[in-house]
């Protein structure tokens, strides 16, 4: 218990002094044990407030203060401040009373709203006696960062972090980097080719220093805490060795099972050895050990044999690899919406009805039809071809009720594309609305309509089918109130984005939130958008939300400097106000390490009492709460803290 | 808002003594937000902010009442929102049980209770004041549990 | 039926080959009819164990006795010891070893099965026997009590003289042992649980505050209920600030930091406040041995007030202490599905 206690009331103008008596409140608490000093002043906040009290502290060479004024969260830091600056106190001897929000500002009887302004003022006095100094705990932090995901986010905030001076562990859990970005012809709204701008990084990725790149890996276990992670990262066997490997294709040639190629979306197939693209990164072929006949030279073998190099073996193993981080991004992106849940539109029933990404390849140089638009059922030139946009976005009854944001940009993109490889052909488009928000997309837009010819029908189709070779798209005009009903070569779906596969699984190992329609939660909505709940965690690209190439380079960058802002310094602050176990009365029963939220609490040598890790512990209380013999306690909201305040809010 | 206040005044004149704990991330500062909205409340409780729900020892409560609280209340985050991941989770078991015993030896029933208020619910803070002080002149002072000090 | 000599050839056993340290079980009393519990460490002494209708303690409590003497003798006889174990007493066991209190490996249970039956409430069969004197009860067949008094032995329904525990047993055979005399015999049906505390429950608050009004208006505060108690295992009472230990190394900031929670006085407020912090420390662990109620010199109905939770763990979370070591506790965890509706 200490002895000097400080106590100064604020007027806050009139705002507490109109509907409480601070003079008489000032008065009283003068009279309270303990306390050597009590004053009012009009504005304790302001800088003569501030000096008042930075001079009483010394003077009166006070060990506690109590300032009684409005809501911590406005002013406790400017006080705690003052005490340990100005003062030459601990700015934990600084406690505050709230009798603004609390009291003040919700009561107009005077004399009652003095009385609880009194209590209020008492009990802060009663905690603040019993208030330990205490130093913000310094937690040395690993310099080293660990990318989940190497899509266009990953790829960004890989090299941004690299170019600063920090390690980086890459995880992608396909062969190659590249993402879905890798996977477009053209990108809005200046048409530039994708592979030319994203090959380069791709190139620099696996050239970079500081960048350690692993695919076909995952991220199984994560473990510490912010500064001090730990992750368990399984690594798929691959069978080539990429070192070796001189990506001749003799393996491809010889293989003998064939399987649908990923990278064209299922328009072409790829063979149980392959590279995903001529441009992939790491460079090498990979052999994928669901499809190969089983890895055994006695039931195949043929690959190893024509390999000169001899760079596949089939005794490779699954590797697990342990790093040492200090901050994790997360940047594991985005999946269509399941095409299954669009029957209506009867995609996967009918060849020529595709997906944006299908259609993204049949426009591409590099794809299954060398960059000419030709329908996938008889390789002939469509003439017509219908877009449909919102395919599973905006209906909240059947399918996602957010908006996916791209789809409106890339499928006028689309058809523009469309009408520069087929000149002669005509493009339709149904809408609900045309969001092109940003830098040169309503001009794009406006573009594809006006100089392409683009027909923009708003409304939604209710159905397509096959009729003799052509897609029927039954839909229905809104603007002139028309069914209408067009005989389509072809039809592309924008179907809706949702959270990849891979950032379920992220959330659930990294124990990070995700929002109800599973995108990853964001500390705050608007002013920590790139920070997960979790310290040390940031987010990046389409697994935060729907979003396009410049957005997601935007925020891939903005979580790399908030990784090297965390890591620029050698030790992170955190706050002292941990649990402290009395080892005198602590029986090792277990039950605050079963409640302990963090994990920050086991039971230690020698003695197998509760030991508590201060940098885990959030100092919630939750174990204050659970234990029976009150062997553990927060420092400075400790129980008999409590118990003093309840006896000065009761008047005892 | 003037018309709470008065509603909440008894005949009697008992001003009953509720001591209010208020976890810091939600339902102190839906208190701050009932005070930012200048929305009026009976006086009665006077808050004891704690970090958590979860830090609700059964010992408080049980205490207050022996020091002569007419009325306890204990308020945290909703389920699913604790700022400490699931600190009133663990808060809910324990008040429910310090509740059911409390009401077996025959403690009145309206004298301990629990709210969830999130820190935007200014106006849902001011009415469970509103009520609890309400129910609480009702019942009467409370005199079962009170010690008899000199 | 249990066979008294398998178990006391059991105990001899251990004794002799010196596996355990000492063995915990009854022994006839020589002051009245209740079996008083015996620490044996020779083996010849195996012959006085007895188990029978009058052999009430939870002799968990011995072991928790005997871990605190061996820490004050600095012993370093790190043997286990052996602990005759009816079902109440292993779940009592149970508990301990879930709050780590001592490890498996340090205690051998001898389970024994009440069987049909259970303990005698000696209370009960001196009100059934009127002016005779209990000079011994045994067991007689699955659901009766063999009595003998001065007048000679009668039989007695069990269910009428038995302990209100025993009615109410929801696993009389041992739910940890490592070794069982008698047979399991899962389905009892004599009473349902919580009985007594459902009957009180519909009483109005006004009686029930009456009821306990006067009920904690008579406590002593002797705390025989927690010196009885093998859950009461802290050095210090919470609520007992007699109880406070000050060592050598006490500082003074813990000192000072000491919550004296209540007046030391039995005033009623206190003595209420005393039990029903027990009852709360007692949720989720109180294995209903009714020990307290037992030894409480003004028979303070002490296993109802500390059942009623035990009846929302039970009923509420379906949560039965005693029945898994490796169980999170009742108040160190939590379901989604918990009640939410008390809550405004």
């Amino acid at each position: 218990m200490t002895k000097r206690t400080g106590v100064f009331v604020c007027h806050c103008g009139n705002n507490i002094a109109a509907t409480v008596d601070v003079v008489r409140v000032a008065e009283e608490l003068g009279r309270e044990e303990g306390v050597v000093y009590s004053k009012d002043y009009v504005y304790m906040c302001s800088d003569p407030g501030q000096s008042t009290m930075a001079k009483a502290i010394k003077e009166n060479k006070l060990d506690g203060v109590v300032v009684s004024c409005c809501s911590p969260t406005l002013h406790e830091k400017t006080f705690r401040d003052v005490t340990e600056e100005g003062g030459g106190l601990n700015s934990f001897r600084c406690e505050i009373a709230n009798i603004r929000e609390q009291c003040a500002w919700v009561h107009s009887d005077k004399p009652k709203a003095t009385e609880k302004a009194l209590k209020i003022t008492k009990a802060a006095v009663k905690r603040v006696q019993h208030n330990q100094s205490l130093t913000p705990i310094g937690v040395p932090v690993t310099r080293k960062v660990l990318v989940i995901g190497g899509g266009i986010a990953g790829i960004q905030a890989s090299l941004d972090l690299a170019n600063a001076g920090f390690e980086v562990i890459l995880v992608e859990k396909n062969p190659t980097v590249g993402g879905h970005m890798i996977q477009l012809s053209e990108t809005f709204p200046t048409l530039d080719c994708s592979q030319c701008i994203l090959s380069p990084k791709m190139v620099e990725i696996s050239k970079h220093k500081n960048i350690k790149l692993l695919t076909q890996a995952e991220v199984k276990e994560i473990s510490g805490f912010v500064g001090n992670f730990k992750a368990k990262i399984h690594q798929k066997a691959v069978y080539v060795d990429p070192e070796t490997c001189k990506i001749c294709d003799d393996c491809a040639k010889v293989c003998p099972t064939v399987v649908s190629n990923e990278y064209d979306v299922g328009l072409t197939s790829r063979r149980a050895i392959f590279i995903p693209f001529a441009q992939a990164i790491p460079a090498t072929y990979t052999l994928d050990e669901s499809a190969c006949l089983g890895l055994n030279p006695v039931v195949c073998g043929k690959c190893a044999e024509v390999c000169e190099a001899g760079a596949i073996n089939y005794d490779m193993r699954p590797k697990v690899i342990t790093e040492e981080i200090g901050a994790i991004i997360v940047a594991t992106g985005f999946d269509l919406y399941g095409k299954e849940n669009l029957g209506e539109y009867g995609m996967g029933r009918y060849a020529d009805v595709l997906d944006g990404l299908q259609f993204e390849r049949l426009c591409s140089a590099s794809g299954p039809t060398g960059g000419h638009v030709l329908r996938p059922s008889d390789h002939k030139e469509p003439k017509n071809v219908v877009f449909i946009q919102c395919a599973g976005s905006r209906d909240p009854e059947t399918h996602c009720a957010y908006c996916s944001k791209i789809c409106c940009m890339y499928t006028a993109k689309h058809a523009t594309l469309y009408k520069h490889h087929v000149p002669d052909g005509q493009a339709y488009v149904f809408y609900i609305d045309i969001r092109s928000g940003g830098k040169g997309y309503e001009e794009f837009v406006q573009r594809s309509m006006e100089r392409d010819e683009v027909m923009y029908l708003r409304g939604r189709v209710s159905k397509v089918y096959e009729k003799s070779g052509k897609m029927i798209v039954l839909g229905v005009d809104t603007i002139s109130g028309k069914n209408v009903e067009i005989e389509a070569d072809m039809v592309v779906l924008a179907l809706a984005m949702q959270p990849s596969q891979g950032t379920a699984d992220a959330a659930k190992t990294l124990k990070i939130g995700r929002d109800k329609d599973g995108f990853l939660a964001e500390a705050h909505p608007k002013l920590r958008p790139v920070e997960s709940v979790t310290g040390g965690i940031f987010l990046a690209g389409a697994a935060q939300a729907p979003k396009d190439i410049p957005e997601t380079v935007c925020q891939a960058s903005a979580a790399a400097s908030k990784v090297i802002q965390l890591l620029s310094k050698d030790e992170l602050m955190h706050s002292p106000t941990v649990a402290k176990v009395r080892l005198s009365h602590c029986t090792g029963c277990e039950m605050c390490v079963q409640a302990c939220p963090y994990g920050a609490i086991d039971l230690g040598a020698p003695s197998n009492k509760a030991r508590v890790n201060d940098v885990l512990c959030e100092g919630c209380g939750t174990c204050q709460a659970v234990c029976l013999r009150a062997a553990i306690d927060v420092k400075n909201v400790a129980q008999v803290q409590i118990h003093d305040m309840i006896n000065a809010c009761l008047g005892v | 808002m003037a018309k709470v206040e008065q509603t909440a005044k008894d005949e009697t004149g008992f001003e009953p003594k509720i001591v209010a704990f208020l976890c810091k991330w939600c339902s102190s500062a839906g208190s701050d937000l009932a005070g930012v909205s200048r929305l009026q409340y009976p006086s009665n409780a006077v808050p004891i902010t704690i970090m958590c729900s979860g830090s609700m020892s059964p010992m408080f409560v049980l205490s207050a009442f022996n020091k002569g609280a007419d009325g306890v209340l204990v308020s945290g985050c909703h389920p699913g929102d604790c700022h400490y991941l699931k600190g009133n989770f663990y808060a809910r078991r324990k008040i429910y049980l310090v509740q059911k015993l409390l009401q077996f030896i025959g403690l009145e029933n309206d004298r301990f209770r629990m709210s969830w208020v999130s820190a935007a619910e200014g106006a849902k803070f001011a009415q469970v004041m509103h009520d609890f002080v309400t129910d609480i002149k009702k019942i009467g002072p409370q005199t079962r549990l009170k010690a008899k000090r000199p | 039926m249990i066979d008294v000599a398998q178990l006391k050839a059991h105990a001899k056993g251990l004794l002799e080959k010196g596996t355990v340290r000492t063995v915990f079980g009854y022994r006839k009393s020589t002051a009245g009819l209740l079996a008083e519990p015996a620490g044996i460490t020779e083996a010849a002494q195996a012959d006085d164990l007895i188990f029978d209708p009058s052999c009430v303690q939870n002799l968990a409590l011995y072991l928790v006795n005997d871990k605190k003497h061996q820490a004050e003798k600095r012993s370093d006889d790190k043997r286990p010891v052996a602990v005759v174990a009816k079902g109440c007493d292993s779940r009592a066991i149970t508990v301990l070893l879930q709050e780590n209190h001592f490890s498996r490996e340090s205690v051998h249970v001898i389970g024994v099965s009440c069987e049909g039956t259970g303990v005698v409430d000696a209370r009960k069969l001196a009100r059934k026997l009127g002016n005779k004197k209990a000079l011994a009860v045994a067991f007689d067949g699955a659901d009766a009590f063999a009595v003998t008094t001065n007048e000679g032995t009668q039989s007695i329904a069990a269910a009428e003289v038995m302990a209100e525990r025993c009615l109410e047993c929801r696993s009389a055979h041992p739910t940890l042992s490592d070794v069982v005399f008698g047979e399991a015999k899962a389905e009892r049906g004599l009473h349902t649980p919580f009985q007594a505390v459902k009957a009180k429950i519909k009483e109005s608050e006004e009686d029930r505050w009456a009821y306990w009004s006067r009920q904690f208006d008579r406590c002593l505060r002797c705390y025989a209920c927690r010196s009885v108690c093998p859950m009461c295992y802290c050095d210090e009472c919470v609520v007992d600030s007699i109880s406070f230990v000050i060592a050598p190394d006490t500082t003074a900031e813990e000192k000072a930091n000491r919550i004296k929670w209540i007046e030391r006085s039995p005033a009623k407020s206190e003595s209420a406040m005393y039990h029903m912090v027990r009852a709360i420390h007692l949720a989720g662990r109180c294995i209903d041995c009714a020990e307290c109620e037992r030894v409480c010199p003004v028979n303070i109905p002490l296993r109802l007030l500390n059942t009623r939770l035990e009846m929302e763990a039970f009923e509420t979370f379906q949560y039965n202490p005693g029945s898994d070591p490796e169980l999170p506790t009742l108040t160190s965890s939590f379901r989604d599905t918990d009640p939410n509706s008390f809550i405004r």
